[in-house]
């Protein structure tokens, strides 16, 4: 085989071409990864000038077996989970039903795909503040529409505030979802579906046999975007609810060790001991992610070959 | 030739005209000063600012104003960033390591100080202007002094609605059952008996910090009795704390009451919609400013059955201003500072968010001060302020009202105390090396 970028110095060029890319790369994503991971070994405060010591796996031991509070990190996990499991499915199922909708050429296609992707353009504290106060408990538009019903409810201050959360995360990215299926959609060629009806193929039969075998790589990239962003997902508990006992996710519980945003008065910075929680949470990331990708490369090439 | 001489002289201006501005330039500073969102104190210091520029002209002002469930962690970093130059701090240099908290980690304006990103104020003249006690307390560390205290705050108070009290023919209540009595009367005509800024998450167990108080004076000892297991938070009197806590959370507070904003929460008080409003004494500016023909009053949140224990204010010193000693721009900073340490611009201050001076020349020359006065000489420095939780402790290893319903899972006071025990055992074995 002929070599396509030529002989002498001309072989390094690709070469050149790549190391920009690369250096931006270790610099905002490998080199902060590489390291977190040496932090989380550390008991740095992340205040600068601060004496950093080497303390082994004292931040995995505290965060996974130390008293109760251990626990309390292990039940975050189980609501990550949960939280991942709920908002993922929801989305996927939104986004798609949606998607399918909106490339029937009914009318108000184009106004109905900008209102369901604007919730993903306007940032979390945007949206945290639309739902804050459409879950205003005195008065607010869903409290007065229930009251009609003799029914109430504190919202976001409540019991209910993780479920809340769940709904507010899949109203806010459930648009990506939906155009990338949209996307998806788009690709299959019509002359299938007319090929079909003449064979007497019904809607649903055209979508189990059609549709859904020709949306797989739609399908496998939001799964894994849903899947990997909901397990990382936290500000919007910030935004929304703040840090609650027995409502935060892992990602919270990060961002509030190692920024003193506990809730408690004059709260350190333990940023080592931050590092070392989000690299569990990359781990089960990775774990969750790698198999997702191998079940849907897998189901993937069964399906289209 | 003669077409040159205007052109070069014109040249010669420009030059001048850039090399003043760079000198001009070069002396003016822009100082940067980040305070906590409190609508009466970001209102006077906008003022206080525009006044000290005028005075200042080579100096501007950069105010930023953020939650103050966020200061800490702003403060934090803007200073490692080296981003600002004058930061606050809203409780002091509290909740320092005792000698009986065993692997408790340092608070975290210890640790600025011992990585040396604040400054020194020791020996600037300003603070002569000042009680000694209150920086001695409040802004100390070692030798240093890092931070000026602007004045303490009552967080154990409830203001009341004097109009609706005596509509309703209701007595100031001064025990515990006189506060229930008075919350079921003001309910059973169909109003609210309390409200708190809920949505903010802290003022709903802060607003029951009076109750903590009044069964517990001594707060510091109360923090030393958890530690140590003299006091447990399932004993016999706790229990009784814990009752009255969830009382406080699921019949006095107004329902909503977990989705007002705390800006709000005064507005909401002063408007009507409620008769009581526990909470601290900083609100009291803001509740004149929503209705300046408001009666209201302010009493020690009456949490006991005795009345001589609830003639107490449990507080703290609360804002303090704090310099980073990276900054460029000392010399400004120290100006301000100085200004801002001038009696009348401090009397100011003080009337306009309502702190407990600090200034011995300076008094509260407002309501607040006139309903605070009775029991300031009963001031106690609430367990807010000694409280460092072991570390493995789970996160209901604190007393707070909050964890009831509706704001969170807890119905019965007796498996809250077992559970919020059991949680600060958890971190004291994990701590001690016990079981």
């Amino acid at each position: 085989m002929i070599y396509p970028f030529g002989e002498g110095r001309q072989r390094w060029i690709p070469y050149l071409l790549v190391v920009p890319g690369l250096l931006l790369y270790f610099m905002i994503a490998l080199g902060p990864s590489l390291a977190t991971s040496l932090y989380s070994f550390t008991d740095a405060s992340g205040t600068p000038g601060g004496e950093v010591n080497w303390i082994g796996l004292d931040n995995y031991d505290e965060f996974l077996f130390a008293g109760q509070a251990a626990l309390d990190n292990i039940d975050a996990l189980e609501r990550t989970i949960i939280f991942s499991v709920v908002v993922s499915s929801m989305q996927f199922g939104l986004g798609l039903i949606v998607a399918i909708l909106l490339t029937q050429g009914l009318p108000g296609t184009r106004f109905f795909r900008t209102l369901f992707f604007m919730p993903v353009i306007l940032g979390a504290v945007i949206q945290g503040l639309i739902w804050r106060l459409f879950l205003y408990p005195l008065g607010g538009p869903l409290s007065t529409f229930l009251e009609q019903f003799g029914m109430y409810s504190e919202f976001l201050g409540g019991q209910d505030a993780f479920w809340w959360v769940v709904v507010v995360q899949i109203w806010a990215n459930m648009g990506i979802t939906m155009v990338i299926f949209i996307a998806g959609l788009q690709t299959i060629p019509e002359e299938l579906y007319e090929a079909a009806q003449i064979d007497g193929a019904s809607s649903l039969d055209s979508f189990r046999y059609i549709t859904w075998p020709m949306l797989t790589p739609a399908v496998n990239t939001n799964l894994i975007l849903n899947i990997i962003g909901s397990l990382q997902a936290w500000i919007l508990f910030l935004v929304l609810i703040g840090y609650r006992p027995g409502t935060q996710v892992l990602g919270y519980i990060i961002y509030a060790q190692g920024f003193g945003a506990t809730g408690a008065s004059n709260a350190p910075l333990r940023q080592g001991f931050a590092a070392a929680a989000s690299i569990v949470l990359f781990i089960i990331v990775l774990i969750v992610g790698l198999t997702t990708q191998y079940l849907l490369r897998r189901r993937e090439e069964r399906l289209l070959g | 030739m003669k077409t040159l001489r205007p052109i070069t002289f014109m040249l010669v201006l420009a030059m001048v005209a850039m090399l003043s501005m760079q000198i001009a330039a070069q002396d003016s500073v822009t100082l940067r000063i980040l305070v906590h969102q409190n609508p009466s104190m970001v209102t006077f210091m906008e003022e206080f600012n525009e006044e000290f520029e005028e005075a200042n002209p080579n100096i501007s002002i950069d105010m930023a104003v953020v939650n103050a469930n966020d200061l800490g962690t702003v403060t934090q970093t803007r200073l490692a960033a080296g981003d600002v130059d004058i930061v606050s701090t809203t409780a002091g240099f509290s909740n320092s390591v005792q000698d009986y908290m065993e692997g408790a980690n340092p608070p975290g304006w210890q640790v600025l100080i011992e990585n040396g990103l604040l400054y020194d104020m020791s020996g600037q003249p300003f603070l002569e202007n000042y009680d000694p006690v209150s920086y001695q307390d409040a802004g100390s560390f070692g030798d240093g002094i890092y931070s000026i205290s602007l004045g303490r705050t009552v967080y154990s108070g409830i203001f009341y609605n004097k109009d609706m009290f005596e509509e309703f023919d209701i007595e100031v209540p001064t025990v515990w059952d006189e506060l229930v009595a008075a919350c079921e009367t003001i309910t059973e005509e169909g109003i609210g008996c309390m409200t708190a800024g809920g949505a903010d998450g802290w003022p709903i167990f802060v607003g029951a910090y009076g109750i903590l108080g009044s069964l517990f004076p001594d707060q510091a000892g109360y923090t030393e009795g958890l530690w140590t297991g003299d006091i447990r938070y399932d004993d016999e009197e706790n229990l009784v704390m814990w009752e009255r806590m969830q009382i406080y959370a699921r019949d006095m507070m107004e329902r909503g009451a977990s989705g007002v904003p705390g800006d709000a929460a005064p507005g909401r008080f002063a408007s009507g919609a409620v008769a009581m409003f526990p909470g601290g004494s900083w609100y009291a500016p803001a509740i004149e400013d929503a209705d300046p023909d408001f009666d209201w009053g302010y009493i020690p949140f009456p949490g006991s059955d005795v009345e001589e224990d609830n003639l107490a204010w449990f507080g703290k010193y609360d804002q303090g201003w704090m310099v980073a000693a990276d900054s460029p721009n000392i010399e400004a900073a120290m100006t301000y500072l100085t200004a801002f340490s001038e009696t009348e611009n401090y009397q100011e201050f003080v009337n306009a968010v309502g702190f407990i001076p600090t200034q011995p020349d300076v008094t509260l020359d407002t309501q607040l001060g006139e309903e605070l006065t009775p029991y300031l000489d009963n001031f106690i420095v609430g367990w807010e302020q000694y409280w460092v939780t072991p570390t493995g402790a789970g996160q209901f290893a604190l007393p707070y009202a909050s964890f009831f319903a509706p704001f969170n899972e807890f119905d019965d006071p007796a498996e809250l105390a077992a559970r919020a025990q059991s949680d600060l055992q958890a971190g004291l074995d994990e701590v001690f090396g016990t079981e």
